[in-house]
């Protein structure tokens, strides 16, 4: 029995803090969130998470990558919570999951290398505004493009199943048009979708048609990878209130875009599982340095002449937040270690992690918030930092009730 | 990560789970069982039953075989722990002399004492009480007033215990007591090991709210020790009683989380006789109750890695204590919700008995009480743990 973090592991997450608190602190952190008309990017940070390989975690060896799974993302994702860091780490390693899962090897090939290093800066689009996190939420739709060997060749929902085939480039840029695939035209839109407004690569789920006759709605889901350089795509940046984040809704009108061909909606479901697992970690993250903070601060603030960390009303909660954010941790470890390993319950430890980092971030930064008091409340203090984070996290890639439901249905419909 | 039992320990499981298939009575394994058989009779059946475990050589799992044990892994133990409960197996009779007084003998008792109690101890030939509280003294275990005062080579003990477990039944009790006449708080006391059997201690049971009289109360009017049956030495009782306290952590989070699960397993059983588990809020509660639940299995196996490896747990078993009494007590408010109005009867429609579950849930308020309160708990990991000032 080894439920732990390996040294490795540990060394790592050590790594990324270390890095972090020299270069990236919470000081460079308010600079992008203030800044709302900027592309939330910082190309320097960007450029050292490519070189320290933190985009390369989940990429294999063979594709230039570590070669290592979601146990060691889940270290980094942690650490970037905990710094409220922005950048599109996490839609980009979410993208390259997408790639490797249900790419083909020319795909693989092509795109894993240039996203391991920091080349490409990649995103999802997996659901419509409003939408659930399945592929009932996808508010994108695929059709054949017109005039591709794909189109013509192909199998019963005039996509075929096999990578094989395509000719034609997807028009625009094309960077990744070496590869292959079969070619789609998507319209519909996703939103909202991380960092789309640098992105150079956009993983896109989207409705295909079902059989000839078959109803409406009963198609496959295709996940394709768009150019968001290509004709017939529209990126309309939103406004929100996590400057940790940039975010946009993606317009599309016939956009072509390359299928993976691994695509399913089991393939989509287990792409949001691995986003839903990501985020938790960065909350995990989020939640242990407000309490942290928290924490710190209360047992220097002087009223009544004493801490007020020595009052027990504070003590009691700070302590049943450390037995949650703890808890959530766990949770966390133990979800990745499921998708790595593919373990029966994967399914349940991603719903259980997901609803419980959500829940300990929001609360952790709640307190945080009340336990400093006024200045907690002041644009100044860093504590609406972790708290717009922790809030936006918290509905994506399902929302703690969603999660829960999910949880019954595992655990109450299944009960034999 | 590795999730998995090594295959000594798995083959562990395997002779386990034959030989509990065999030996645990089908009756035994009905829920409501326990509770239709009168106390006095169940303690015996459950004694019973403990000797031939014992006899088997499935007791003291991870103990020395000088002592009986079995000698095996931390991993045998949490297996061992999660299939008893798994099979329905009854909860031990014996519970405070196996978790506390036994470690803690092995640790710092004579060679006597090692020698004389641990075997009948682990045999449940003679059955051991904790008399910690007392009246006045029950989280602040350092007011405690009973006294020892010597008397050739015994102690002549006088005071009360309270809310002792097991007190009718029990054959010896471990009890602090206050050796240094005039002595203030940690100081001056002493662990002694007491004959119950003497007309110097009068036990009177309490009844539970459960209406179960688990626990009773401890007299002691000139009751006598030999001074060589004290733990840890004389005016030593306060890092003795800290030692034995420390016994608490280990693997039982996984049995917990068995044991925890069949009762969520009969809860939903119930939601669905009343055709409650559709419910959406409902499932909501549910759905957070097993969270906390998978939590509780991860945390356990986070907790036998750090044992395994020898690591000291200190305060982050009260971490452990916290998640799993506040999810088992949590988990049948979640009962009483589904009930609703059902809730003033036992058999609420035809064919559902709850009143096993019923008893349960009374049972769960104990928990956030004994073994550290969960107020005492959240004391320690604010105060050792977060570092937050007194
Ligand atoms: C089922 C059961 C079995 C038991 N078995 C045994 C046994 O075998 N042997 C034995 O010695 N004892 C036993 N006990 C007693 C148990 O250890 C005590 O009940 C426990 O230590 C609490 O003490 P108390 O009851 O005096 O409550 P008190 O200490 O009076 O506490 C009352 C309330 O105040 C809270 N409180 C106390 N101190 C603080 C503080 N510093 N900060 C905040 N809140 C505080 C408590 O959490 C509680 O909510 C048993 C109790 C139960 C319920």
């Amino acid at each position: 029995m080894f439920f732990a973090l390996t040294d490795e592991q540990r060394a790592l997450g050590e790594t990324v803090r270390a890095f972090l608190s020299g270069r990236f602190d919470l000081t460079a952190v308010r600079a992008v969130f203030e800044d709302t008309a900027g592309d939330g990017h910082p190309l320097e940070l960007w450029k050292s998470v490519g070189e320290q390989g933190w985009l390369a975690v989940c990429v294999p060896e063979e594709f230039d990558g570590l070669g290592l799974g979601l146990l060691d993302a889940q270290v980094v994702a942690r650490e970037l919570g905990a710094g409220a860091v922005p950048g599109p780490w996490l839609p980009t390693v979410l993208a390259g999951e997408a790639v490797r899962l249900a790419g083909s090897d020319a795909q693989r090939a092509e795109l894993l290398p240039r996203l391991a290093d920091g080349d490409l800066v990649a995103t999802v689009a997996l659901r419509g505004a409003g939408g659930a996190w399945d592929a009932s939420g996808v508010a994108v739709t695929a059709r054949p493009a017109p005039g591709t060997v794909t189109g013509i060749a192909a199998g019963s929902n005039g996509f075929g199943s096999e990578g094989a085939g395509g000719s034609d480039e997807p028009s625009g840029s094309g960077v990744f048009g070496g590869s292959g695939g079969l070619v789609g035209e998507l319209s519909g839109t996703a939103s909202p979708v991380e960092y789309l407004g640098v992105a150079n690569l956009v993983v896109v789920a989207a409705i295909e048609p079902g059989p000839a006759g078959a109803a409406p709605g009963a198609g496959e889901v295709g996940l394709y990878l768009l150019d968001p350089g290509a004709a017939g795509v529209a990126v309309r940046p939103l406004v929100g209130p996590d400057g940790t984040t940039r975010l946009a809704t993606l317009e599309l009108a016939g956009a072509r875009a390359r299928r993976l061909p691994g695509s399913s909606a089991a393939a989509l479901a287990d792409l949001i599982r691995r986003g839903a697992l990501l985020t938790a970690a960065d909350q995990a993250g989020v939640a242990r340095e407000a309490l942290t903070r928290t924490v710190h601060y209360d047992r220097e603030r002087i009223q009544f002449g004493r801490p007020v960390g020595s009052f027990q009303a504070l003590k009691h909660q700070l302590a049943d937040l450390h037995v949650a954010v703890t808890m959530a941790e766990h949770a966390v470890m133990y979800a990745a270690h499921a998708l790595d390993a593919g373990l029966d319950d994967l399914e349940l430890a991603v719903a259980v992690a997901k609803a419980k980092a959500s829940q300990a971030a929001r609360d952790a930064t709640a307190a945080m918030i009340q336990y400093h008091g006024g200045i907690g409340y002041t644009w100044e203090h860093e504590a609406h930092l972790f708290y717009k984070r922790a809030r936006r996290m918290y509905g994506a890639f399902g929302d703690p009730p969603a999660h829960l439901e999910r949880v019954a249905a595992l655990t109450v419909d299944s009960l034999t | 990560m590795d999730l998995t039992f090594s295959a000594a320990e798995e083959a562990f499981r395997a002779d386990l789970r034959s030989w509990l298939a065999g030996s645990v009575p089908a009756a035994w394994r009905e829920p409501g069982f326990w509770a239709g058989v009168p106390d006095g009779e169940g303690f015996e059946l459950r004694r019973e039953w403990e000797r031939r475990k014992f006899d088997a050589g499935f007791a003291g799992i991870d103990w020395p075989t000088e002592y009986g044990g079995r000698g095996g892994t931390p991993g045998m133990k949490a297996i061992y722990d999660e299939e008893l409960a798994l099979a329905r197996a009854p909860g031990t009779v014996n519970p405070l002399g196996l978790a506390f007084l036994a470690p803690t003998i092995m640790a710092i008792g004579t060679d006597e004492q090692k020698r004389e109690i641990i075997r009948p101890l682990l045999r449940c030939d003679v059955i051991w009480c904790q008399g910690f509280s007392e009246p006045d003294a029950g989280s602040d275990l350092a007011a405690l007033r009973t006294s020892g005062v010597a008397d050739g080579d015994d102690i002549v003990v006088n005071g009360q215990k309270v809310w002792t477990t097991n007190a009718g039944h029990g054959d010896r009790i471990f009890t602090m007591v206050r050796t240094e006449p005039g002595s203030q708080r940690h100081r001056g006391l002493s662990m002694l090991l007491l004959d119950m059997h003497q007309d110097g201690v009068e036990v009177r049971p309490l009844r539970q709210m459960s209406g179960a009289t688990e626990f009773g109360e401890v007299f002691f009017t000139d009751a006598r020790v030999p001074a060589r049956e004290c733990l840890g030495g004389l005016g030593n009782g306060w890092s003795t009683a800290m030692l034995l306290l420390s016994f608490e952590r280990g693997a039982s989070g996984i049995s917990q989380y068995t044991a925890f699960r069949k009762s969520y397993d009969e809860i939903v059983r119930a939601a669905r006789a009343l055709g409650r588990d559709t419910d959406p809020v409902l499932r909501q509660e549910l759905g957070r109750r097993m969270v906390e639940l998978e939590c509780l299995r991860y945390h356990a196996m986070h907790v036998l890695t750090q044992v395994e490896r020898g690591a000291d747990l200190g305060a982050e078993s009260s971490m452990t204590k916290l998640q799993w009494s506040e999810t088992y007590q949590d988990l049948f408010e979640t009962f009483d919700d589904l009930l609703g109005a059902d809730a003033a009867v036992s058999t609420p429609v035809a064919g559902l008995d709850i009143s096993a579950l019923q008893s349960e849930g009374f049972w769960t308020r104990s928990v956030t009480i004994w073994g550290g309160s969960s107020q005492v708990q959240r004391n320690i990991v604010a105060e050792r743990v977060l570092g937050l000032p007194r």
